[in-house]
């Protein structure tokens, strides 16, 4: 009774074919967005900044990069790390050949080299498909950090091999660098990461996600209708790059500020968490690529919460038991829900369509 | 040779022509030196025994196997082999014996998915959405609504295909055939493991689409019944080879054809 449809009748294939049908729906992401825009930049503080708001941006849009790739086109990908770098580096370069460029204008830029790099990793996927695919992708994540690493070019000859960025500035606001005030990095990353999400639904509801998904579901038939195979993989390799690109540059510039490449984008602190994400949120879901980054984002930080502020154990003790939940969450994920929160989220949704009824 | 090539013959002329095919992989011959010609607007059925070489012939009528000998004349133009992308930009659409749908997406969606080709609105445009992207996908979404309410599809529209019963997902696979809108139109065995009902309406689907929108149709077909009710010319396959060819009732009485399908004593 909560989440009734009843009596919204759609007299037009454009209303039917809207991003929110529903009434609720509609109402929902307003006042999400109300908040976001209006309200959280007035009350942010640094830790919710550092700690979950911007980590939760930056990582939903590498989700929705990695979902489109392998939810939505069924290419698995362990490359996200690598493409990650590519992104950051190139944002990095980019700020020290061109001291005056916008810093917007750089992050897409970086994203459009992040996605040409994409194409040439994603060629492979013409011939191999599921794990083998996998581990080709494997082979980029390794190859890209070890580039990034071997090459001092990158880094521009620094002792450290780490790289540093400097302070850009949008309206005369700093969003990157030491000085920039939580409400100016936050909002940086939200204006981004809205835009950019709503240009990834778009793709999805029309021509190219269906042929995303056909080649996705049954390649064969897909050719058939007329689908090119390695036309539609590649723009999925392409577009997922960017996304994942642009997640790469904003972690570098706007969150962490400084960088190693083997720390910062490991197959173990990116690669994997991010796949993480879509397979706990819904593989093939927008929605699910949000709900798995704010999941994978905000259980670490409710787990020790929990152990070392109200339980009492030591720090170090916690992150033991945090990697054990881990796991077994995951196991759990795959076994009860393979679809995802996403899937929970709609049978929640059909159960407060009927309430109190069971039925 | 292209979908308007195909357009101009005129009714009752030769669309496809098959001279001499012959497909081998390795050593078993799956065809040898098969000649027969589909005559537009007809229903032209294959008929055969199990490995007759019913569903190669498909194949390389729409490309997916490379013949290793012969030619094909498609709308007038003789070709080696056809390309899967230009049979269906040619106008050639088909349904497969094991289906072939895209599971994950609605009906409605595997349904649009047989109007891509005819979409021609860039990524970019896409990702935005306004104006033209918009109308387009209006456009093809009401030459969609057409289809579902030609095959009933309505109460299913947002159903995943991969849920949906036999008969009903043979139903949607004929249904994105069609939303091609196809000239000339395969179907690799559309009533296999379905109830005589099922039978009648898949009958019924394929006639009209003969007699209405003129679509020319290959058909195979075991059930002998319908074969030779629905068809106009019949050729038999047996062992890759052609056996016989010709009007029902001539198949009907042809030795060759009864032989292979019973059998001969010695």
């Amino acid at each position: 009774m909560i989440y009734k449809e009843t009596g919204q009748y759609k007299s037009s294939y454009k209303s039917d074919h809207a991003i929110f049908p529903l009434l609720q729906d509609k109402i929902a992401f307003s006042t999400l967005m109300f908040i976001a825009f209006l309200i959280i930049p007035f009350v942010i503080n640094s830790y919710w900044e550092k700690a979950i708001l911007v980590p939760f941006l930056i990582f939903s849009l590498a989700a929705i990069g990695l979902n489109i790739l392998t939810g939505y086109c069924g290419q698995v990908s362990l490359g996200t790390g690598g493409f990650m770098a590519v992104g950051a580096f190139s944002t990095y370069k980019i700020m020290t050949y061109f001291p005056d460029m916008n810093i917007m204008i750089i992050i897409l830029i970086s994203g459009l080299i992040t996605a040409a790099v994409g194409i040439i990793f994603g060629l492979p996927s013409l011939r191999i498909k599921g794990f083998y695919l996998a581990v080709a992708t494997l082979a980029s994540q390794f190859f890209l950090v070890w580039l990034f690493n071997k090459v001092p070019w990158f880094y521009n000859y620094s002792d450290t091999g780490q790289i540093t960025v400097s302070e850009r500035t949008m309206f005369g606001i700093p969003v990157t660098g030491a000085e920039a005030p939580s409400y100016a990095t936050y909002l940086f990353c939200l204006v981004l990461v809205v835009t950019l999400s709503f240009a990834a639904k778009n793709l999805i509801r029309s021509k190219m996600g269906r042929s995303w998904m056909a080649i996705r579901d049954m390649d064969i038939a897909a050719e058939i209708i007329g689908v090119p195979p390695l036309k539609t993989k590649l723009s999925a390799f392409a577009i997922s790059s960017f996304y994942i690109g642009v997640a790469g540059a904003l972690y570098f510039a706007v969150f962490l500020g400084a960088i190693e490449v083997t720390e910062s984008f490991d197959i173990m602190t990116i690669s994997f968490p991010v796949l993480f994400m879509i397979i706990i949120g819904g593989l093939g879901s927008m929605l699910g690529s949000f709900l798995g980054a704010a999941f994978v984002v905000t259980l670490p930080i409710g787990l020790k919460f929990l152990m070392v502020d109200i339980v009492g154990l030591s720090a170090v003790t916690a992150k033991h038991f945090e990697i054990t939940i881990w796991g077994l969450l995951m196991i759990v994920f795959l076994i009860v829900e393979p679809h995802g929160l996403a899937r929970l989220w709609s049978i929640a949704k059909e159960k407060l369509r009927r309430w109190p009824f069971p039925y | 040779m292209s979908l308007e090539d195909l357009k101009k013959i005129p009714y009752g002329k030769t669309a496809i022509e098959l001279k001499n095919i012959s497909l081998a992989f390795g050593g078993v011959k799956a065809l040898t030196d098969v000649s027969f010609d589909v005559k537009k607007g007809e229903v032209f059925a294959i008929i055969g025994p199990n490995g007759a070489g019913k569903s190669s012939m498909l194949n390389v009528i729409n490309g997916f196997y490379k013949p290793t000998s012969g030619t094909i004349n498609f709308a007038g133009t003789d070709r080696n082999e056809m390309e899967p992308e230009l049979a269906a930009k040619s106008g050639i659409a088909r349904t497969f014996q094991n289906i072939a749908l895209f599971k994950g997406m609605s009906t409605l969606d595997n349904l649009m998915t047989g109007r891509l080709l005819k979409q021609k609105q860039n990524f970019l445009m896409q990702a935005l959405y306004f104006g033209p992207v918009a109308k387009e996908e209006e456009e093809h979404r009401e030459s969609v609504e057409r289809v579902i309410d030609f095959l009933d599809l309505q109460s299913i529209r947002r159903t995943p295909v991969g849920s949906l019963p036999y008969g009903l997902q043979k139903r949607v696979e004929l249904g994105r055939a069609l939303a091609m809108e196809p000239e000339i139109l395969l179907l690799d065995e559309p009533m296999a493991g379905m109830n005589v009902e099922e039978k009648q309406d898949m009958s019924r689907f394929v006639l009209t689409v003969n007699n209405e929108l003129k679509t020319t149709i290959v058909l195979i077909e075991h059930d002998m019944g319908v074969v030779m009710d629905i068809s106009d010319r019949i050729v038999v396959l047996d062992y890759g080879k052609k056996i016989g060819s010709g009007l029902p009732k001539e198949i009907r009485n042809n030795k060759a054809v009864i032989d292979a399908y019973l059998g001969v004593s010695d």
